[in-house]
């Protein structure tokens, strides 16, 4: 499995990678980790002409700690930062240990050497783990493109599978994710038979009881990651009837296995956010 | 067309002219003929091409040579006097942590790897961590105690050097 | 006969061949170069049934792209089989006017690099005007959308039938119990996957091709009838192979091609097939459907068997085992280790547009375990007794051995019941039945999310047939028999013991283990023993490595060459020695003289016949060089088996299957070496567990296989293995020159069944009972579901 031919050229600046990609016309890939555009091109699911390689970009790796912004404090990360080091805390980290164990759940130590944050989210299968995680922390897309700078809301970012808002000459070159407030419980259950594998649903939940906040976002679900905007569902524990109108009208309920499943991550999650101790689990 | 690339491999320069698309497997085994790294799926699932990255565990077989100017790779014909390595191969042997050897070398990259980031793993973090490396042959049990042994007979000693030569 | 010193029979020796492997330098096919090598890539079939309506190459590539009507003098791949009624398919190796499954070979592509092959590759031009896929066994039998043969009028490539009166035994059996039961295509996905490098070597006018091959000899026999050569002018070799379990035992049509392309372009050339290639174009094992009754007495006694049995064996009979093999070795070993009055089995040998079978580690012996053993617990919730207790009812019984069979198997030696007895007792039963009386498991508490985990027990039983010989195997009537199997023995002039041996070690440790029996029989060092095999211009003939066959065959042959060789070295040491050869015995790396000190080394005797002829009589015939073939007294093959027995923790709300507990009681006779054998069994279970929970090759209605990655054909981790128990019985064969038993395949053999016994104890309370492999989260859910629906009579479940 070898892949067609392309060229490849390595930007040295995010301008130099705005415009290899534009001068394209829509026939070069970005390729960051390469840890998913590594298979697609072996296996010639895809066939561009051209590689824009900007693992050489070093403002990409940069993580800005002190974004206290008018959104509220939050960190940016690059978008060449690796799973793995989010995994081993070499980066900082304002979620309480959500971002490091769901990186920690990404394949496998090898891939998480590699591959990248920015990567994954642009690669937008609907089974990564960032697309739902950024969904779950209200992170934002941090975009440089031929018209310049723009910030889009994670949870518009994705358009289905392997979609993306990003058009031909766009770059990700950087995500903004909210420190989570004090007391905040999470939980990010994910369902899959063997570690490293795909999941099958994977149900992420904040809640922070002094605030009176929740939020709930189904991803895996074959599209991307859907927000649940029901309160109600956790007022008392967990309700599993409202639970599943809701999954129902968000249009998860075509396969009744499926459904189950995102069921039962939601029925956990809410176990995981009503027990938690607050700072955080390893 | 071919860019130039120049990299470390097993402590040695290496210079090449590489088409883009030829992945860093290919690159070491049929340019360089260090064939201990095995090419199994060619899409990063079975890890019979991890190789040591810049000191870490990659996957050869989805990463692009020409993409590894000024890097350092290491595949397992530059860890034969890496003291972690020497231990792995005695634990392999003393344990039956291989059958057909196929998916030797990248399992023992892996192992090594999870000696020295996680000195603490059980056996359940163990199998965990070797979600990554497939065997057809050895259903594991081996490869599980070889390690374990290593790990347990590190705690009970002083730190050794572990950078490879 | 177990081993009296520490490094012969009965030794865990460590592995002499590690340590190449564990430095990297083992030589695989795809690790060999040669200078001006070229690269291989095929053009495969898209479609899974088609004719050929049009083909046209690259232009200006014409030289490089190749059809088949270009393979002058190439002759199909036939594997015929005697039994009556077998109908032959043609196999050409690049299609010539129809395919017949997805990824079938129709154009052979050649360039400097594999990229570059496949760049060529997908400018080939072919034309497909598809036809009905028959995807389906069922279907293909008795209501074919289309024929995949024309000229058969069906297809069915074998129908065969051990018949059986059972019309007494069906009026008196108080217990019935139907069922229908299903084992889905797998890939046997070896991690390297098949490979062939092929030169022309002028000097000796010879085709000279390394193979990742389990059976040279055969390979070299088959290339010879399809390239109509003769076989002194083709050489196989087998280097080290990555992992074959029976998805390297076969003449490949990319050998074929590649052995005529060689000789065409007189340089070498080389594939080495992918993964993607491996799974969609090779998923070709495990598919079996029953249709199944067991009639048995009230308290389970097992009466009588009625089976019919389809076995999906895709588009084309494969050399050299056919088509036939596995849909006829399930009438004749359905049985299992289990005594009755009567039985009838008919199977179907079907043909469908998917890959053509291949036996696969445990052959047909893993689909009829998983039917027979998932309908005896049927048999025993009937009866209302304990699973095992029904085993014991019916094993054949240790007093009864040797034991033939209802259908002529002859059990060499065992005592079946106590590898159960103990497997219960292992697995420690009544613990499990406690907690599941206490419904402690179950936990009905939706706000723990470990609610609705159920715990169950399974338990399976089977017998293992190895080492077939000639007297059992010659009625299959396949391009292959195996018959006396040789050994060459020699010593060099500096005291090593070269042995040379026609099967193939790929994992079987032989090149530790023969030098165990080596040292067993001359008490030479095993470190001075070196095996040469794979090679065919340097082993003599043999079918190769299949059939759990090689420590009995191989093993005998090189006990019984070692013997002799060890005659020839006392009768130099004797008339060096001045001594009669029966005053001289085989000890401590040489050869003693029996009450004294005097003694001489092996390198003493070689260097002597060697170096120094002159000192020895010139009536000494015999040289240090002994080639001798060995068949067991009795050659209808050893009998190893296994009680399997495992605790799951079943969750349902998910569907996932947790194995808390696994225990495995095995009789493989004398063990010449428990570490090695202990690794087979647990690698065995390791895809036996593979079978049971997480692999399947789906194939959509137009014959498409649906798991193309890794990704999607879920192979087990080192998470999937449970703790593993593993306890010995050791019952000699009466038969085989120390005792031993062939086992290799049994690991793969019982766990399907053991587990799925195990998950419907767990859900019998649901009313759920899965008899479908693999048990995958979806059909445990539905199955709950379905049988929700049916207790409750309602008809919504949203």
């Amino acid at each position: 499995m070898k892949p067609a031919p392309f060229d490849w050229l390595q930007a040295r600046t995010v301008d130099e990678a705005v415009g290899a990609l534009v001068a394209a016309e829509g026939d070069a890939l970005v390729v960051a980790g390469s840890q998913s555009l590594g298979p697609m091109l072996n296996l010639r699911l895809v066939q561009p002409s051209l590689l824009v390689d900007i693992r050489g970009i070093e403002g990409l790796l940069a993580v800005d700690e002190a974004d206290d912004g008018a959104a509220g404090p939050a960190i940016t990360y690059g978008s060449l930062v690796t799973h793995a080091a989010i995994e081993d805390g070499r980066v900082a980290d304002g979620t309480n240990g959500l971002m490091p164990q769901v990186a920690r759940g990404i394949a496998y130590r090898a891939i998480r050497t590699c591959g990248t944050i920015g990567g994954s989210v642009c690669h937008a299968d609907p089974a990564g783990d960032w697309g739902t995680a950024l969904t779950l922390l209200s992170a934002t897309a941090l975009i440089e493109g031929p018209a310049g700078r723009r910030a889009v809301p994670i949870e518009g970012f994705f358009l289905g599978p392997f979609g993306t808002v990003l058009a031909p000459g766009d770059l990700l070159v950087g995500l903004r994710v909210p420190r989570l407030p004090p007391g905040t419980r999470w939980a990010y259950e994910k369902c899959c038979r063997k570690p490293g594998e795909f999941a099958e649903s994977i149900v992420g939940m904040l809640r922070n009881e002094a605030q009176g906040t929740c939020r709930i976002v189904v991803g895996a679900n074959g599209g991307a990651p859907v927000v649940i905007d029901d309160r109600g569902i956790l007022r008392d524990g967990f309700d599993p009837v409202r639970a599943r109108a809701a999954l129902a009208s968000a249009g998860l309920d075509g396969d009744p296995y499926l459904l189950k499943l995102h069921l039962a991550m939601m029925q956990r999650a809410a176990l995981e956010v009503s027990t938690q101790v607050p700072g955080g689990r390893r | 067309m071919k860019h130039p690339v120049r990299l470390q491999v097993n402590g040695r320069a290496v210079e090449a002219q590489v088409e883009p698309r030829l992945n860093l497997a290919d690159f070491v085994r049929d340019h360089l003929h260090l064939t201990a790294t095995h090419v199994g799926c060619e899409h990063g699932v079975c890890g019979a091409c991890t190789v040591l990255l810049d000191g870490a565990p990659a996957r050869a077989c989805i990463n692009f040579a020409v993409r590894c100017d000024g890097r350092d790779v290491r595949t397992l014909e530059g860890l034969s006097c890496d003291p972690v390595m020497v231990r792995l191969r005695a634990a392999f042997t003393a344990e039956h942590a291989l059958q057909c050897g196929y998916c030797t070398p990248g399992m023992l990259i892996t192992a090594r790897d999870i000696v020295l980031r996680l000195p603490d793993a059980d056996e359940a973090r163990i199998r965990v961590e070797l979600a990554g490396n497939l065997c057809r042959c050895t259903g594991y049990a081996g490869i599980v105690r070889a390690i374990a042994s290593v790990l347990e007979a590190r705690l009970s000693e002083p730190s050794e050097p572990s950078e490879p030569r | 006969m177990a081993g009296t010193a520490h490094k012969g029979v009965g030794a865990s020796l460590p592995r002499k061949e590690d340590a190449r492997f564990l430095l990297g330098e083992g030589e695989f096919v795809g690790d060999i170069h040669r200078p001006g090598m070229l690269e291989v890539a095929f053009v495969r079939a898209p479609v899974a049934h088609a004719r050929i309506a049009g083909r046209l190459k690259p232009a200006g590539f014409e030289g490089r792209v190749f059809f088949m009507q270009d393979l002058d003098g190439v002759a199909p791949i036939r594997a015929v089989s005697g039994l009556p009624g077998f109908k032959a398919s043609d196999l050409w190796p690049l299609a010539r006017d129809k395919v017949r499954h997805v990824g079938e070979a129709v154009a052979m592509c050649v360039a400097e690099t594999r990229a570059e092959a496949e760049d060529l590759a997908a400018q080939v031009m072919v034309e497909y005007d598809e036809l009905p896929a028959v995807v389906d066994m069922e279907a293909a039998l008795s209501a074919p959308p289309a024929l995949l043969h024309e000229q058969w009028g069906d297809n069915v490539f074998l129908e065969s039938l051990v018949d059986g009166d059972l019309a007494a035994i069906r009026a008196r059996a108080e217990i019935r119990i139907t069922r229908r039961l299903r084992t889905a295509r797998q890939s046997m996905a070896p991690i390297e996957g098949r490979a062939v490098l092929c030169e022309w070597n002028g000097r000796l006018g010879q085709l000279e091709m390394h193979s990742a091959a389990q059976m040279p000899h055969i390979t070299r026999a088959g290339l010879s009838e399809c390239l109509g050569i003769d076989q002194g002018a083709i050489r196989v070799i087998a280097p080290d192979v990555g992992g074959g379990f029976g998805y390297k035992g076969i003449l490949l049509p990319e050998e074929v091609c590649l052995g005529w392309l060689a000789r065409h372009l007189r340089r070498p050339v080389r594939w080495l097939e992918d993964r993607r290639e491996q799974l969609t174009a090779n998923a070709n094992c495990r598919e079996h459907h029953y249709d199944l009754t067991l009639h048995a007495d009230r308290d389970g006694r097992l009466l009588a068997i009625d089976c019919e049995a389809i076995v999906d064996s895709g588009a084309y009979s494969l050399y050299p085992f056919s088509a036939c093999l596995e849909a006829a070795q399930v009438g004749s070993i359905l049985p299992g280790p289990y005594t009755m009055e009567g039985y009838r089995c008919r199977t179907w040998s079907v043909a469908t547009n998917k890959p053509g079978i291949l036996p696969y580690r445990g052959v047909a012996r893993t689909g009829v375990c998983f039917a027979l053993e998932v309908t005896l617990d049927a048999v025993a919730r009937a009866a209302g007794r304990e699973p095992y207790e029904v085993r014991l009812l019916n094993l054949v019984q240790p007093g009864q051995m040797p034991y033939d069979n209802i259908t002529r198997k002859h059990f060499d030696s065992g005592d079946y019941p106590e590898a159960v007895r103990r497997a219960v007792a292992a697995i420690d039963l009544p613990k499990w039945r406690a907690a599941q009386a206490t419904g402690e498991d179950a936990g009905t508490d939706m706000a723990d999310p470990r609610g609705g985990r159920r715990i169950g027990v399974g338990f399976a039983v089977y017998c293992e047939q190895g080492a077939h010989g000639t007297s059992v195997y010659h009625g299959w009537g396949i391009p292959m028999v195996p018959g006396r199997e040789p050994c060459a023995a020699r010593l060099s002039p500096d005291g090593i013991l070269e042995l040379r041996i026609g099967a193939h070690s790929h994992g079987q440790s032989l090149e530790t283990t023969l030098a165990q029996v080596a040292h067993e029989v001359l008490s030479i060092d095993p470190e001075q023993v070196r095996l040469v095999h794979g090679d065919t211009a340097m082993t003599p003939y043999s079918t190769g490595t299949w059939g759990s066959r090689c420590m009995v065959m191989s093993g005998g042959a090189v006990a019984q060459s070692c013997t002799e060789l060890g005659e020839r070295v006392k009768a130099i040491a004797s008339a060096v020695l001045d001594v009669p050869p029966d005053a001289l015995q085989l000890r401590d790396g040489g050869v003693h003289v029996r009450g004294s000190d005097r003694c001489l080394s092996f390198a003493e005797v070689a260097h002597l016949f060697y170096r120094q002829p002159q000192r020895l009589p010139p009536t000494l015939e015999a040289g240090l060089e002994v080639v001798t073939g060995y068949r067991p007294e009795v050659d209808t093959g050893t009998f190893s088996y296994a009680c399997h027995a495992v605790v799951v923790s079943v969750d349902t709300q998910l569907g996932h299957v947790e194995l808390l507990d696994y225990v495995i009681v095995e009789d493989g006779g004398t063990l010449v070496n428990p570490m090695v054998v202990d690794g087979q069994i647990i690698g065995g279970t390791a895809q036996g567990i593979g079978t049971a929970l997480y692999e399947e090759m789906p194939y959509d209605m137009q014959g498409q296989p649906l798991a193309s990655t890794l990704a999607d054909y879920m192979l087990p981790g080192a998470t999937e293995m449970p703790p593993l128990r593993i306890e010995h019985l050791q019952t000699p064969s009466p038969y085989t020159r120390f005792g031993q038993k062939g086992l290799g395949e049994g690991g793969a053999i019982a766990p399907p069944a053991a587990i799925v016994n195990a998950i419907n104890d767990a859900l019998a309370p649901l009313g759920v009972e899965l008899t479908e492999t693999p048990a995958t989260p979806r059909r445990i859910l539905a199955a709950i579901e379905a049988a929700e629906v049916e207790r409750s009579g309602s008809g919504t479940h949203a």
